[in-house]
C-alpha cells in the first residue's frame, strides 16, 4: 500500500468519551492515519468570528477553526472525520454546519458521526474505509463502463447477491438469503454463472462488498474488496444512467441504512446507521410475516392501504411490532397496516438520516427494499419528489463491485 | 496548606498563584497524571477508557453526553477533595480538558454547591487590573487556613 | 485490548514558563541544570519541563523561582516530557492545551506587574482588589438602585 491516507479529525469529546483509540484503530485498519490540523489561538478567534456560529464550548470553536483551515487550504488532508458526543445539542449544530460547509467549499470527502462511550472501531470501520477509498481510489471510482467479464458479490446481513457482467451488460444474477456466509455466496455465484452460461475460469476480475466482504473476498481471491458506501453509490448512478452531476442514493438495508450524497459517482457526504432495526428492512420483513404474506407482496398491499389510518412508530422494532399487533387487533385492514409500516420506516430514515445529507435530485433508491413499492411511495411523499428505482436495484452492491472490478481486468 | 480547585482547571496563572502563596492547586493535570501513571487498558492519548464515562454517572445522569461524564470522572473527585476554589469566569478559550461548556457549567455548579470559600473574578486586561487581580487572589489565599491535610 | 504499562510512575512533571526581559529560556535552562540534582530537565520554547520525585521537583522549583520571581510561572503537567501521545509531531497539530497556554501567555505581563507592585507595597499594604464577581455581593448595588429609581421618576 502506498502512503497513508491522512484524515483530519474534527471532534469534541472523543478523548473524554474514551473512544479516541477506537478512532485511531479504525483508521489504522484501513491504512489511514488521523491528525489534528495545526492552528494557533489567533486562528481560532478569527475563524469563530468569520464562521459566525457563536458556540460556548472552546473545543467546538477549535473544530470550526480547524475546518476553516482545511477549506482555506492552510492544512492539507485527504478526508475529514467530524465527530461529537451523541445527545449534545450544541455539538450537533456545529457538526451539521461543518459537514455542510466543508464539502460545499472544498473537494474533501467528509464523514460525520456522533459517538458514545460504546462506540467501537468496528462501528467506524466502514465509514473510515469509505473515506480512504474516496481519497485513494478516485481514478478507480471514475470508471463509468464495465469491460471484460467480471463478477460482483454482495454479502449482506440478510441476503447474498451475485452478478456477472460482460461488456457493460448484466448477463447473470444470483440471490440467496445469507445463512452461512461462504455457502450462501457460493450458491449465489453458481446461480449467476449458470444464468450467464459461464464458468468461474471465464471471470477476469472479482469484486466483493457487504458485511461479509473480507471473508468472501479471501475465499474467491477477489481483486477488489470494498465497503458498500462507495460501491453502492457507483452502482446506483451507473444503473440509473446518471453518472455525472449530483444525486442522492438511499439504501434501506436489512441491518442499517445508508444515505449518500453523490457527486459524479463519488460519495460526498454520507450517513450510515439506524438506531434500531425498527428503521430498517428488518421491520418490513417482520410486518410481512405478521400479516402472513411474502415480503414481495407487502409493497403492492401497502399501495392499496392508507398509512394515516394506523398509528405506528417503528423507532424501536419492539414498539413498532407492538403497534402493528395492536392495529390488527383493533380491526385495521392488512392494507392499511402494510402502508403504515412502510410509512414508518421511511419516516425513520427521513428523520434520522436524511437530515444529515443534502438531498439533491434525482433521489435513487436501491437495495432489496427498493422493490417494496409502498416504501418507495412513502419516501417519495416525504421528500416530495419522484424516486428513481433503477433496474436490478436489488443487486446494487454486486453490480457496483462488478463494474469497479473491471478496472483490474487489464492488469491481468 | 489548603487544596484549592482552580477554574479553568488548566490555568497556568491560577496554578502558579495558588502554589506561590502556599497552597495546593487542584487542576486537570492531577487527574490526567493519575491516569497516565496507572496500569490498565491502553487508551491513548489520555488513558481515559470507555469505563470513565460510566464512572462519571456518579456526577451526571446517563442522558448527559459521554464527553461530559468522562470529564466529570476526572473533575468530580478533585471537586470533592477541594477545600476552596478560585474561579475565572471569562475563561472562554480554555481548550481540551476545559473545552466543553456543558461540563464547565456542571463543574462551576458543583463548586458553588459545596459551601466552601470561593473567589470569582475575571482575567485582567491591563496592568492596573493585573495588580487588582493578584491582590484579590493573594488576599483570598492568605485568608485560607494554613494547616489541614496537605 | 492492549495492555498499558505506565512509565515514570511516582514522578511529577511541572511546566516552568518564563516571560522575562532579563532571562531567556536557554539561560534559565543552564542555571536550572546546575541545580538539578537528579531532576530531569527538558527545554522548551517557553521554558522548561521538570520531571522527578515530588520533593526533588518542588525543591528545584523553589530554586528556579528565585532566579526571577515575578517572571517565572509554574504549573503541573499530567504527562511526562516528550510523550508521543501529546507530541505535536505525532498529532499533526498542537494539543488543545497549548492554545490555552497561548491564551494565558498574553496576560502574564499583567500578573507580573501585579506581583511586582504587591512586592513593592509589602505584605500588609492595603491594595484595592479586583471586582469580585460573586462572593458576598448584593445583586444590585444600593446606590445604583437609588439612581434607577430617580431616573424612572423624572
Amino acid at each position: 500500500m502506498n502512503r497513508k491516507v491522512r484524515i483530519a479529525q474534527l471532534t469534541c469529546g472523543a478523548e473524554y468519551s474514551g473512544v479516541q483509540k477506537e478512532i485511531y484503530d479504525a483508521a489504522e485498519s484501513v491504512g489511514a492515519e488521523m491528525f489534528f490540523p495545526d492552528i494557533a489561538l489567533a486562528d481560532v478567534e478569527r475563524a469563530v468570528k468569520a464562521f459566525g456560529l457563536d458556540v460556548r464550548s472552546a473545543d467546538l470553536k477549535l473544530m470550526i477553526a480547524r475546518g476553516m483551515a482545511l477549506v482555506e487550504g492552510k492544512v492539507e488532508a485527504d478526508g475529514v472525520f467530524i465527530g461529537t458526543c451523541f445527545r449534545c445539542a450544541e455539538a450537533a449544530i456545529v457538526r451539521n454546519e461543518l459537514r455542510r460547509y466543508i464539502p460545499e467549499n472544498s473537494k474533501l470527502p467528509v464523514v460525520s458521526y456522533s459517538f458514545t462511550e460504546r462506540t467501537t472501531s468496528g462501528t467506524l470501520l466502514t465509514r473510515m474505509e469509505a473515506l480512504t477509498t474516496i481519497a485513494r481510489r478516485r481514478a478507480l471510482l471514475a470508471r463509468e463502463e464495465q469491460t471484460g467479464i467480471t463478477m460482483g458479490v454482495d454479502s449482506g446481513s440478510s441476503t447474498t447477491k451475485a452478478v456477472v457482467m460482460k461488456e457493460n451488460k448484466i448477463v447473470g444474477t444470483g440471490w440467496l438469503p445469507t445463512t452461512e456466509v461462504i455457502k450462501s455466496a457460493e450458491g449465489a455465484v453458481a446461480q449467476a454463472l449458470e444464468m450467464a452460461g459461464l464458468a468461474r475460469e471465464n471471470i477476469q476480475a472479482i469484486g466483493t462488498t457487504g458485511y461479509g466482504r473480507f471473508l468472501i473476498g479471501k475465499h474467491f481471491g477477489a481483486d477488489l474488496i470494498q465497503e458498500e458506501l462507495t460501491v453502492n453509490s457507483k452502482g446506483a448512478v451507473y444503473l440509473a444512467g446518471h453518472q455525472r452531476g449530483a444525486s442522492t442514493v438511499i439504501d434501506i438495508g436489512g441491518m442499517d441504512n445508508k444515505a449518500i450524497s453523490v457527486i459524479d459517482g463519488i460519495p460526498g457526504t454520507f450517513t450510515m446507521g439506524g438506531i434500531c432495526a425498527g428503521a430498517s428492512g428488518r421491520f418490513l420483513e417482520m410486518t410481512a410475516k405478521r400479516l402472513g404474506i411474502d415480503i414481495t407482496e407487502l409493497g403492492p398491499l401497502a399501495m392499496k392501504g392508507m398509512g394515516k389510518n394506523v398509528p405506528m412508530n417503528s423507532y424501536c422494532i419492539v414498539f413498532g411490532t407492538q403497534s402493528l399487533v395492536n392495529a390488527l387487533a383493533a380491526g385495521s385492514s392488512p392494507e392499511d397496516v402494510a402502508a403504515a409500516a412502510c410509512h414508518s420506516v421511511a419516516e425513520q430514515v427521513f428523520e434520522q438520516q436524511l437530515q444529515e445529507v443534502d438531498i439533491k435530485e434525482p433521489v435513487i433508491m436501491v437495495g432489496g427494499t427498493s422493490l417494496i413499492e409502498g416504501l418507495v411511495y412513502a419516501m417519495g411523499q416525504l421528500l416530495q419528489t419522484e424516486i428513481v428505482v433503477p433496474p436490478y436495484s436489488q443487486y446494487i452492491g454486486a453490480v457496483g463491485s462488478a463494474l469497479l472490478a473491471s478496472g483490474f481486468v487489464q492488469e491481468k | 496548606m489548603a487544596k484549592v480547585f482552580i477554574y479553568p482547571a488548566t490555568s497556568l496563572i491560577l496554578s502558579d498563584l495558588v502554589a506561590r502563596f502556599g497552597h495546593k492547586p487542584l487542576g486537570a493535570a492531577l487527574g490526567i497524571r493519575e491516569r497516565i501513571q496507572t496500569a490498565g487498558v491502553d487508551s491513548p492519548p489520555l488513558q481515559i477508557t470507555p469505563e470513565e464515562p460510566k464512572r462519571g454517572l456518579k456526577y451526571a445522569a446517563v442522558e448527559v453526553p459521554s464527553g461530559v461524564r468522562g470529564r466529570m470522572a476526572i473533575y468530580g473527585p478533585l471537586i470533592e477533595e477541594a477545600e476552596a476554589a478560585i474561579i475565572v469566569t471569562d475563561a472562554d478559550l480554555a481548550f481540551g480538558c476545559m473545552g466543553c461548556a456543558r461540563t464547565d457549567e456542571l463543574i462551576l455548579f458543583s463548586l458553588r454547591q459545596k459551601g466552601m470559600p470561593i473567589l470569582e473574578l475575571k482575567y485582567p486586561t491591563n496592568e492596573e487590573e493585573g495588580i487588582l487581580f493578584v491582590a484579590a487572589v493573594r488576599k483570598f489565599l492568605t485568608s485560607l487556613p494554613e494547616e489541614g491535610e496537605a | 485490548m492492549a495492555e498499558y504499562i505506565p512509565k515514570y510512575v511516582g514522578t511529577i512533571t511541572k511546566y516552568v514558563f518564563i516571560e522575562s526581559p532579563s532571562m531567556t529560556p536557554g539561560e534559565l535552562a543552564l542555571r536550572a541544570y546546575e541545580a538539578s540534582e537528579g531532576v530531569l530537565i527538558k527545554e522548551t520554547c517557553f521554558g522548561l519541563q521538570l520531571t522527578g520525585v515530588p520533593e526533588a521537583v518542588d525543591r528545584l522549583i523553589d530554586e528556579i523561582r528565585s532566579f526571577d520571581p515575578t517572571h517565572i510561572f509554574v504549573k503541573d503537567r499530567g504527562f511526562p516530557p516528550g510523550d508521543p501521545r501529546r507530541c505535536r509531531a505525532n498529532l499533526g497539530g498542537a494539543r488543545p492545551g497549548y492554545l490555552g497556554h497561548e491564551r494565558e501567555f498574553r496576560i502574564l505581563r499583567y500578573i507580573t506587574r501585579g506581583l511586582e507592585e504587591l512586592d513593592r507595597r509589602g505584605e500588609d499594604a492595603e491594595v484595592p482588589e479586583a471586582e469580585v464577581l460573586r462572593e458576598k455581593r448584593p445583586l444590585l448595588d444600593i446606590k445604583r438602585l437609588q439612581e434607577l429609581i430617580e431616573t424612572e421618576e423624572q
